[in-house]
């Protein structure tokens, strides 16, 4: 290209001869930018710690001994090694996985000092998580208790049936086997759980007679609905012995809703950014057709209409770029903040979102500069005659 | 003369109207589309959360403990207390009756079981029999008939082979279900005939037949469904359940739902009460069955409603962006157009027009393609966000005319304000030196 510092002091007189439109034309574009790249942000974002919210749901993957010939009798059926617990990862995708063994005994309870006992259902638990895994309100809770060896955890609805409150002791009588156990919490869930004592698992072992065995570990596994199954298609292969299988409550029910919600945000953010480049193309192709008289005087003085085109269109690439560059530097900005407004937790943001928006603004900036090319059949003379 | 003026600058560049009005059109369009999706599908996806089941359960106030494992009441039939059937139709008789999607009652009773084998004796198998309702229609007490039952209340439960059970098929052979893992063990299918029994040595066998397996991915998949009729025969309780589960269309919980209704004053209470919050839906079932206590299954009311106010913050967030990008490109167009016709305005003044006719002149210009360009965009909008309502949730969401009114009223303070910067400028402008060309 021929005279290149002059191209450039064109191009540089043409951005900055009117600071009025220069600055109306970097904040739409700026505005633009900063959509998308807050916007696409914040969808990845958004979709991840849905997964997570999805987890006030509590567990969602149980591991269960294959139901053998036996007879299952009642609560106490088959059982499992609790050694299977430690066998299970720790994390998944960067997630922990919170894992509670359980084994559930019905036994006779009753208040200390108290001789009318009743039946009810003893959870053993052991393992990292319970209060994810059952998720719950604990309407009573004296920590003092808590990590006594026979502290157990009680359902509202049996604590209502025994009239005990936290801190009160219970006596718990199987087939001639006794145990006592002080409420060191009250728990309501509004399921079963209402109606069950949870006690640490050696107790239970004990009382049920089955020391090292278990009825079930349930996990709470935190992922995409794809994620999840992969998680049980591997544990299953690991653990060939044992019944693995999502709570089909759950899981479908979850996958079902994240491939809605993800699909209404991916379409609505697609819509959004589509019509807010058209938007933003529309506006500045106004401003670019604005500028006959410019391009009358550079034909007039002996400018071929290839080399008008390309300063215009280097005018949008310089354009382009600064507004991407600042207002996809803001977008970034703007989705942390959305992201500690409706998780709660700052969005993550992500360097390749950068890029792709500040591409995207470059782009629409030079598709705006493309009615230019009508200006080809602009006739300088009659631009100064003003009669166009 | 003026209008003339108006006219004249339509008709005389109708390439730069034509833009501008395309970028209003645009803007609107993702503003409309935006506020439908957020206002219409909200909703929307409230329902889909129904496929979690029920959010509440009744069960007897005064009641001995349920010996209840996942889903399965363990308790023998002579023990605890029982809860009328005939109650069930006052369940659309409340307030937020239409907020109500499905409930079904349960009653578990333990049985013996032998396959193909018509006596009491040999092998019998001990099985939790699960009775409920399946598409039961229920008269209610205002006269209409309303179908309902656990295929509603719990849509995880799937049959994988056969049908669901008739309630109404013949006294003498009752149709169930049988779980899958139930089944698999003792080799049942569809068609299998299975005789029930209460006691070792019992002269009350009755046989029933098998029309579907059932799975469920819970304990549901050990025991025998059947209709609730069979359940309250074997535990010699006509007329009578243990549990309801209760699927109802909720609001999401929030800091006024969780305070304590004793505490409220009556002008609060009244909008606690009048609020579809699962509290107080919980509230107003325990009022119409009498003797229940009415809890909240707090992992899927709690799971729910987080979810569905993140998602609609979301969506609202969206929606502000959007209005917030267009109403910004949209603004820099109409200050464009305002700035690129200073010579325009100079000839204006130096013909003796003072500067608020100028600006009433420019500004109705603007309002003019804001109505037009905003209606346009309106139109685009709603087919857009009806298009996503389609896809993604087979529904398509209502056209609002509050929405064509908030997008108009958008639309022309966005043109008034991006052009009432260059319009002031443009009011300072000496004609002489812009008519010069300088």
């Amino acid at each position: 290209m021929t005279n290149s510092s002059m191209f450039w002091r064109i191009v540089r007189r043409l951005l900055t001869a009117n600071y009025g439109r220069l600055f109306v034309i970097l904040l739409a574009l700026g505005a633009g930018a900063a959509v998308t790249s807050a916007l696409l942000n914040l969808q990845i974002d958004a979709k991840k710690r849905l997964t997570s919210e999805f987890r006030a749901l509590g567990a969602n993957v149980i591991v269960a001994p294959r139901s053998a010939n036996s007879v299952t009798d009642g609560a106490s059926g088959p059982t499992l090694d609790e050694s299977l617990l430690s066998q299970l990862p720790a994390q998944y995708e960067a997630h922990p996985v919170p894992a509670v063994a359980f084994l559930y005994v019905v036994s006779d309870a009753a208040k200390s000092g108290d001789d009318h006992f009743a039946p009810v259902v003893i959870a053993g638990t052991e393992g990292q998580g319970l209060a994810a895994i059952r998720p719950g309100r604990r309407t009573q809770y004296l920590e003092a208790f808590e990590h006594e060896s026979d502290a157990c955890e009680i359902g509202v609805k049996a604590a209502q049936q025994f009239h005990v409150r936290a801190g009160d002791a219970l006596q718990l009588r199987n087939q001639g086997r006794e145990a006592t156990c002080k409420i060191f919490a009250v728990v309501s869930t509004g399921g079963a759980e209402d109606s069950q004592i949870f006690a640490n698992l050696k107790n239970a072992q004990n009382l049920a007679n089955l020391p090292g065995r278990i009825s079930l570990i349930q996990l709470s596994v935190t992922g995409t609905p794809t994620a999840v199954n992969s998680f049980i298609s591997s544990l299953r292969q690991n653990l060939p012995e044992v019944d693995v299988h999502g709570i089909k409550q759950f899981t479908e029910a979850e996958g079902r809703l994240y491939n809605r919600i993800s699909g209404l945000l991916s379409a609505t953010v697609l819509l959004v950014l589509v019509l807010t480049s058209l938007c933003v193309m529309a506006g500045m192709s106004n401003v670019a057709i604005e500028r006959k008289n410019d391009v009358g005087l550079m034909k007039a003085i002996g400018a071929s209409v290839q080399r008008v085109v390309h300063l215009f269109r280097t005018e949008a690439i310089v354009l382009g770029i600064l507004g991407g560059l600042v207002g996809s530097a803001l977008g970034l900005l703007i989705s942390i903040w959305l992201g500690k407004t409706v998780f709660g937790v700052a969005a993550e943001p992500r360097l390749i979102v950068y890029p792709i928006s500040v591409a995207l603004t470059v782009i629409t900036s030079i598709a705006s500069a493309f009615p230019l090319r009508r200006l080809a059949s602009v006739r300088p003379a009659s631009v100064f005659r003003g009669e166009e | 003369m003026f209008l003339r003026l108006v006219a004249d600058s339509f008709t005389r560049r109708p390439r730069r109207k034509i833009l501008s009005m395309a970028a209003l059109a645009l803007g609107m369009a993702v503003a409309t589309a935006a506020l439908s999706v957020s206002l219409d599908i909200g909703d929307r996806l409230a329902q889909e959360f129904r496929s979690l089941g029920a959010n509440l359960l009744a069960t007897p106030q005064v009641d001995s403990l349920p010996l209840e494992i996942g889903g399965v009441d363990y308790r023998p039939a002579n023990a605890g207390a029982y809860l009328p059937q005939a109650d069930l139709g006052k369940l659309k008789t409340i307030f937020w009756r239409h907020n109500i999607m499905a409930f079904s009652p349960v009653l578990d009773v333990p049985v013996l079981m032998n396959v193909n084998r018509s006596d009491a004796g040999g092998s019998s198998q001990r099985v939790q029999l699960l009775g409920t309702w399946v598409n039961h229609e229920l008269k209610l007490p205002d006269g209409d008939t309303y179908a309902t039952g656990i295929e509603r209340t719990n849509p995880w439960w799937q049959l994988k082979e056969g049908r669901w059970f008739n309630e109404n098929a013949s006294a003498n052979e009752p149709e169930v279900l049988v779980g899958e893992k139930l089944a698999q063990r003792l080799g049942i299918s569809p068609a299998s005939k299975l005789y029930l029994f209460e006691k070792p040595i019992s002269e009350a066998i009755r046989p029933v037949t098998v029309v579907g397996i059932l799975t469920s991915g819970g304990s549901e998949d050990e025991v025998i469904v059947a209709p609730l009729s069979l359940a309250q025969a074997f535990a010699n309780q006509p007329g009578m359940y243990r549990r309801l589960y209760v699927s109802a269309l909720t609001k999401p919980e929030d800091a006024f739902s969780r305070r304590d209704p004793k505490t409220m004053t009556p002008a609060e209470y009244d909008r606690w009460y009048c609020s579809p919050y699962t509290s107080s839906i919980a509230l107003q079932i325990s009022e119409v069955l009498k003797g229940t206590d009415v809890r909240v299954i707090r992992r899927v009311a709690e799971g729910e409603g987080n979810v569905l106010s993140r998602v609609r913050t979301l969506l609202w967030l969206v929606t502000f962006a959007a209005l917030l990008a267009s109403a910004l490109a949209v603004g820099a167009s109409a200050a464009a157009s305002v700035i690129e016709r200073r010579s325009e305005i100079g000839l204006m003044k130096a013909l003796g027009a003072n500067s608020g006719l100028v600006g009433v002149l420019l500004a109705s210009e603007q309002l003019l393609l804001a109505i037009v360009g905003g209606g346009i965009g309106y139109a685009v909008g709603i087919v857009l966000a009806r298009a996503v309502g389609e896809r993604i949730f087979g529904f398509t969401p209502e056209p609002k005319l509050f929405v064509l009114l908030v997008i108009l009223a958008l639309a022309a303070l966005i043109t008034l304000l991006g052009s009432a910067w260059p319009l002031r400028r443009a009011s300072r402008y000496d004609p002489a030196p812009i008519l010069r060309g300088e």
